[in-house]
């Protein structure tokens, strides 16, 4: 029952994330953009889901929509005038580029479905959460720390980009 | 460490002189000419201290040499060269000549370069050199002795070429290196060859070209071939060329009288004491080889003995004081290799030392000559010279003198040896040629003296109101290489006039001092001692005859014979015929072909102008992928993935 | 081999745990109010930390047998050991320019922290043995790079350059882990042996095809970080608008790292090791060498022909640094052990050649403010130190084009010489070949510090000792050790020994 059902609701995943990234790449209105990423996360969370990744599903939700997606609307919101800026994509050349994007769509298509991947034949669907932390604690414990040194420094370092911009307009105001 | 210091030293004073002397040129400011001669004399002075301090115990009998190895240096596969220096008899002498006459030398060239604008740049060239001629010496295999080879041969070209705003000069420059590098060339192939012969069965970690591991090998180099021929005679043969080359033998010998282009300090050191006895070290120490190669010895000593005649003969007709003293070079340098030739290795460096001593001495004898006729070189403009300059004539008679080969100055032993070897071994053929050329030398010498420094005085009125003894530092390394011209030679003395020819027992070179010539015939021995002697004195007599009075007389008997006169005055003819064989040639094939069609056709249009075009075209279509559009750019970074995906697929 | 958990793999992580502390350090002392006014503390502790790095890492080195750590995450062998060194001393250097710098004068830190940072990365990047981590190290040191790239935010170039990393890095490192998605798809398994594993146990070459196409993708993403042609396209624009202590640090630290990751991966995952034989073969099926062959050659000659055009000294130094990249990928191309090697060994001819040229550029343009390479017209003649530095100068140029009796010479010796032992003669001549165009455009700055008049007349103003001395230091290594490198040859030696099942 679920096995059938199981190409259908990775169709209409696949479909709202391709739609959405399409409308992101092609809007000329940031704000638009940035509400069509909403429905392309949604639409990774909900594949996340359907593998059985419900620790990882619910995190997409949380971090990227609840987050990072609420972070991105205001900074374009806060940012004086910029839904006026005519975005001047260039665009390049399509003669060329879009029958490079087809032949790569094709063939790597054709490889996906003419390689013989390793694959867990059977999801179990069970939780995952403590699975999950018993691992980032034990074997990738390593990578973990790693993160939170990267995320440590890269906070700092916008941090600085951030707090030179401050001081100069603060002594312009002065 | 003790040994690479010696080296070292003077480097550093090569490098601190060299960054003196470019940083005044650029600035514009002057030399700080107290800072120069600490550095410049003071260095190789310490050097040489060192090497008395190491040298002693070999002196005194020490038979061990000396090792360091430095650091491994090339590391290729199983190819492995260490730099290691090695300090045994041989290379004490070496050192000791190279650093005490150099330092003599480099003190004689306060004096002497003083008014010159490069002062720090002549001194920072000639640290280099004794370094480079220190490394060859020390070197214990033949790499890094071709570095120090190289190196000397660099450094003789700056030299000479020193004053190079004079294009004679800079030309006699470029004909030494370009001489030098023919021979060169031998040494290199030598080296490649013996690494062919070694290379295939090289034990782990053995650097290949150490000599005593090329003499523990020779049982394996001995019987094998190298195109059908005998290896250790062609690889001996090469070394020879080489020789040749650095040692002014015939054929290569062609330089060395235009070397005295460079400052006179520089031809005593460099082109009669040091640099030029390469050849003969290289020989000595590589007796073992030479030793398996009968061939070549005998090719060596023909060599040698023709052009000791040879050399002597051009000297007599020649009226530049150097250029005299720069054919007798040649000329002793001839009596070294006739010594190698024959198998008495010893005697030849025995020559090789005493040389050093009465031509150093001769050569700034000759540039405080120079010096006080404010650079007039021509001895028919001299003459009478003794009472202006007493210590200069005093110490250029001692060094005459001993140079003709009268007893008991050093060279009557050295030269006496030499011949006597010659005769011994059979060669009576060579032992003639060489007796003569000790007639030439005798006969030359003395004409040189006699012309300079005796007689009415042809010096114009304007050098004669310079005229002056030359200062203290100069005249003090006069003395002292006189006094050693006069009693090096005790070093040697034959055992037939009751010595005990130390020299050649100390230094214990080649195959045949093992075996003591017991078969002594010590009649035979006075006899032909008696006869140099003699014809040595019937030179002098006969110089003494023709010269005492200065030219006219012999300009008129010159005339009388003037097809011989005129063939010596030009030297043979031999630059000429080298030109018209040689030069020539080359120039017309240079002109024609590769100036005309390579360089102009296919250089300068197809290359260079081409890919002048050819660059502008890519890099316009570069620079339009490159037109800082990161959109473009990540564009090019997918086409490129997919074409090599698209590529490696289809494979 | 041994694969250790974590609480016995902590020792081996000793000297990064020596680097974050440092970092945590730094950013504690600056709470303190007095601290925090001194502009020297934080380099000083950065400088402090990063010797302590080295130190215990060369212990260690020596210590430790080698082992895979935290679960097959690390590999920690010789390699990893030189590339911590490595690291080490490349942002020493880095941190030392930057406090002679008039660009950076006055910066706040976070610059340190990040170079800190990116430092920290490196050898996690040299030592990574697990898909995971490869991706994770490499970000390190790309997230930060952007970061300290934009660093000067007065500066509209240094900030654009930033814009362009950023977007270009994000291209390649998603296409990258695309690719490494591909190969883990294939596999099975994200540890890199497990990979080698799982290529020589699978002799048919399943998904052969998807392996191709996985591994050129991760191929493109290295080299984009050691900036091979045609994935190289960010350098120039980047490398000219970084801050250029910054610029000399990422040709250097890096692009060491993304080397040390090909090599590892190539060496490894692709390549099967005989220990008696000393003999690399790769695996049939999947054999790059042809691959990294056109990449070398592509990299080399357009580095080497676009220099020749460069009028601003830091672009062209930039181009320099492609080409380079393209001589130690002509080894990577040979799979050897003597190729290994040879790229260790010209690293560190590369790390002190290319760094003395960036001081050198350093110096001129706090000078004369200028960044054209006609700043360098009549370096020798100006006052201030002008000589020694024109002197140094042309050292490195001569260097990094090869002639002896330099280092660069030596380093290219041993390249070109691995890659002759390998039969690859073609690959050798055009390399040989790129060193003569490059003598070119080296020999232009030579000529214009000694041949040409000085176009203003400002000192080089060179005060004290320390940092002429610094330069000067690494001229005379770059002479010596073109005279002497036998210790660095034993060295690299011992450090071309990586772990293998």
């Amino acid at each position: 029952m679920l096995d059938s059902l199981q190409p259908l609701v990775f169709g209409m995943l696949a479909l709202i994330i391709f739609i959405s990234a399409a409308f992101i790449t092609f809007s000329r209105n940031l704000i638009y953009s940035a509400f069509a990423l909403l429905g392309s996360f949604t639409g990774v969370a909900g594949l996340f889901a359907m593998l059985g990744a419900d620790f990882l599903a619910v995190v997409q939700l949380l971090v990227y929509i609840g987050g990072i997606m609420v972070l991105y609307l205001f900074a374009v919101l806060m940012t004086s005038g910029i839904g006026d800026v005519r975005l001047t994509n260039r665009s390049i050349a399509v003669k060329i580029a879009l029958p490079l994007a087809l032949v790569l769509f094709f063939s790597l298509g054709k490889l996906i479905f003419e390689t013989e991947w390793f694959a867990q034949q059977t999801v179990k669907i069970a939780p995952t959460t403590a699975a999950i932390g018993d691992l980032l604690l034990t074997k990738y414990l390593l990578p973990f720390e790693l993160v939170s040194v990267l995320l440590l420094s890269t906070l700092i370092g916008s941090v600085a980009l951030a707090r030179q911009e401050l001081r100069n307009s603060k002594e312009n105001h002065d | 460490m003790t040994l690479a210091w010696i080296i070292l030293l003077p480097l550093l004073g090569a490098i601190i002189n060299g960054y003196h002397a470019m940083s005044c040129t650029l600035r514009k400011q002057k030399v700080i000419t107290g800072m120069v001669n600490f550095v410049g004399v003071g260095l190789p002075f310490i050097a040489f201290l060192i090497a008395l301090s190491q040298g002693i115990p070999f002196i005194l009998g020490a038979e061990e040499p000396l090792r360091e190895t430095l650091f491994s240096w090339i590391t290729v596969g199983n190819l492995h060269i260490e730099a290691g220096l090695c300090l045994d008899r041989l290379s004490t002498l070496m050192i000791l000549i190279i650093t005490g006459v150099g330092t003599l030398i480099h003190l004689y060239s306060i004096g002497y370069m003083k008014c010159d604008p490069g002062y720090a740049k002549y001194f920072a060239y000639l640290n280099l050199f004794l370094t480079s001629m220190l490394i060859l010496v020390l070197a214990d295999n033949l790499v890094l002795m071709f570095l120090g080879w190289e190196g000397v041969g660099l450094c003789s070209y700056l030299l000479i070429g020193f004053w190079f705003e004079d294009k004679a000069k800079a030309q006699a420059g470029k004909k030494a290196f370009i001489v030098n590098r023919i021979g060169d060339v031998g040494f290199l192939l030598a080296i490649f060859g013996l690494g062919v012969l070694l290379l295939p069965g090289i034990s782990e970690g053995a650097s290949i070209f150490n000599f005593e591991y090329i003499e523990s090998k020779m049982s394996l180099i001995a019987p094998s071939t190298i195109f059908w021929m005998s290896s250790p005679i062609i690889l001996t043969l090469l070394l020879f060329v080489g020789a040749t080359g650095k040692s002014a033998q015939i054929p290569l010998y062609v330089w060395l009288p235009d070397a005295m282009a460079g400052p006179t300090p520089v031809s005593a050191l460099i082109h009669a004491a040091t640099m030029v006895t390469a050849g003969v070290y290289m020989i000595a120490r590589l007796d073992f080889l030479f030793d398996a190669a009968p061939a070549t010895l005998n090719v060596i000593a023909i060599i040698g003995a023709s052009t000791a005649l040879f050399a002597s003969l051009i000297a007599i007709v020649q009226n530049d004081i150097k250029k005299v003293l720069a054919y007798s070079t040649v000329s002793q340098l001839g009596y070294m290799f006739l010594a190698m030739g024959v198998g008495a290795y010893a005697y030849g460096v025995f020559h090789l030392m005493t040389h050093a001593f009465f031509k150093a001495c001769l050569f700034l004898g000759s540039g405080s000559v120079i010096h006080a006729m404010s650079g007039e070189q021509d001895i028919r403009k001299m003459g009478g010279l003794k009472k202006a300059l007493p210590i200069t004539s005093m110490t250029f008679l001692i060094a005459t003198i001993t140079i003709a080969g009268l007893p008991p100055f050093a060279a009557f032993f050295s030269k006496d040896h030499i011949l006597w070897k010659t005769y011994s071994h059979g060669h009576t053929v060579l032992w003639v040629m060489g007796l003569l050329a000790a007639f030439g030398t005798a006969f030359y010498m003395f004409r040189l003296y006699f012309l300079t420094f005796t007689g009415k005085s042809r010096v114009s009125e304007e050098a004669k109101a310079h005229l002056h003894e030359s200062p203290f530092n100069m005249t003090f390394a006069l003395v002292v290489l006189a006094v050693l011209s006069a009693v090096a030679g005790f070093l040697g003395l034959p055992e037939v006039l009751g010595g005990h020819d130390w020299i050649k027992h100390w230094l214990n070179l080649g195959a045949g001092s093992a075996k003591a010539h017991s078969a002594h015939d010590h009649a035979m021995e006075l006899i032909l001692m008696g006869v140099s002697v003699a014809v040595a004195a019937c030179a002098i007599l006969l110089a003494f005859l023709l010269y005492r009075n200065g030219l006219e007389g012999p300009e008129r008997r010159a005339r009388a014979m003037q097809p011989i006169h005129n063939l010596l005055t030009n030297k043979f003819y031999v630059d000429e015929i080298y030109d018209a064989i040689i030069v020539r040639p080359i120039r017309s094939l240079s002109q024609s072909v590769f100036f005309r069609v390579v360089d102009q056709k296919l250089i300068n249009e197809v290359f260079v102008n081409g890919s002048g075009k050819v660059l502008s075209w890519l890099g316009s279509c570069v620079s339009r992928i490159q037109n800082g559009f990161v959109n473009r750019y990540a564009f090019y970074f997918l086409l490129a993935v997919s074409v090599f995906l698209g590529i490696w697929v289809i494979n | 081999m041994q694969v250790l958990d974590n609480a016995a793999s902590f020792q081996y992580f000793l000297p990064e745990a020596i680097l974050g502390l440092t970092l945590l350090l730094i950013l504690i002392l600056d709470l303190n109010k007095e601290l925090s006014k001194s502009r020297l503390i934080a380099p000083w502790t950065a400088g402090v930390g990063l010797v302590l790095y080295i130190v215990v890492a060369l212990a260690l080195r020596v210590q430790l047998p080698e082992a895979i750590t935290f679960h097959g995450m690390m590999a920690n062998d010789a390699f990893t050991d030189f590339f911590r060194v490595f690291s080490g001393a490349s942002a020493l250097l880095a941190i030392f320019l930057s406090m002679h710098s008039k660009e950076l004068e006055g910066v706040k830190i976070e610059y340190w922290i990040l170079i800190l940072g990116i430092t920290l990365g490196m050898p996690v990047l040299a030592g990574a043995n697990n898909l995971l981590m490869i991706y994770l190290a490499m970000e390190m040191v790309s997230i930060l790079s952007y970061i300290i790239v934009g660093y000067l935010k007065k500066s509209r170039k240094s900030s654009e350059a930033a814009l362009k990393y950023v977007l270009y890095g994000a291209t390649a490192s998603g296409i990258m882990i695309y690719g490494l998605s591909i190969i883990f798809g294939v596999s099975g398994t994200l540890d890199v042996l497990e990979i080698q594993k799982f290529l020589v146990n699978n002799p048919v070459g399943t998904g052969r095809i998807a392996l191709f196409v996985g591994l050129v993708m991760t191929l493109a993403g290295f080299g984009y970080k050691i900036s091979a042609v045609p994935f190289h396209m960010w350098a120039p624009d980047v490398y000219q608008g970084a801050p250029t202590p910054v610029t000399a640090f990422l040709s250097v630290g890096p692009k060491a790292a993304g080397f040390a990751i090909l090599l590892r991966f190539t060496y490894t995952a692709l390549a099967q090791f005989n220990p008696e034989t000393g003999i690399f073969t790769p695996l049939k099926y999947l054999d790059i060498t042809g691959l990294m062959a056109v990449l070398a050659v592509l990299t080399m000659t357009v580095g080497n022909f676009l220099a020749i055009q460069q009028n601003n000294t830091k672009r062209f130094l930039a181009y320099s640094s492609i080409a380079h990249a393209g001589y130690m990928l002509i080894a990577a191309a040979t799979l050897s052990s003597l190729a290994l090697q040879g790229v260790l060994f010209y690293l560190i001819a590369y790390f002190i050649m290319n760094m003395g040229a960036f001081a050198v550029a350093i110096i001129v343009i706090n000078a004369t403010g200028s960044e054209e390479l006609t700043a360098f017209k009549g370096l020798a003649k100006r006052s201030g130190g002008g000589a020694l530095i024109a002197l140094l100068m042309m050292v490195f140029m001569v260097s990094l084009v090869g002639l002896p009796p330099t280092f660069g010479f030596v380093g290219k010796f041993y390249l070109f010489m691995s890659v002759i032992q390998a039969k690859l003669y073609w690959l050798a001549v055009i390399g040989m070949l790129n060193s003569v165009v490059s003598l070119y455009y080296y020999m232009r700055v030579v000529k214009h510090m000694y041949f040409d008049e000085p176009e203003d007349d400002k000192s080089l103003g060179l005060k004290g000792f320390v940092f002429p001395g610094v330069v000067a230091s690494l001229g005379l290594a770059t002479v010596v050790l073109g005279v002497y490198w036998g210790p660095i040859v034993t060295f690299v030696q011992e450090s071309a020994q990586l772990i293998s099942k």
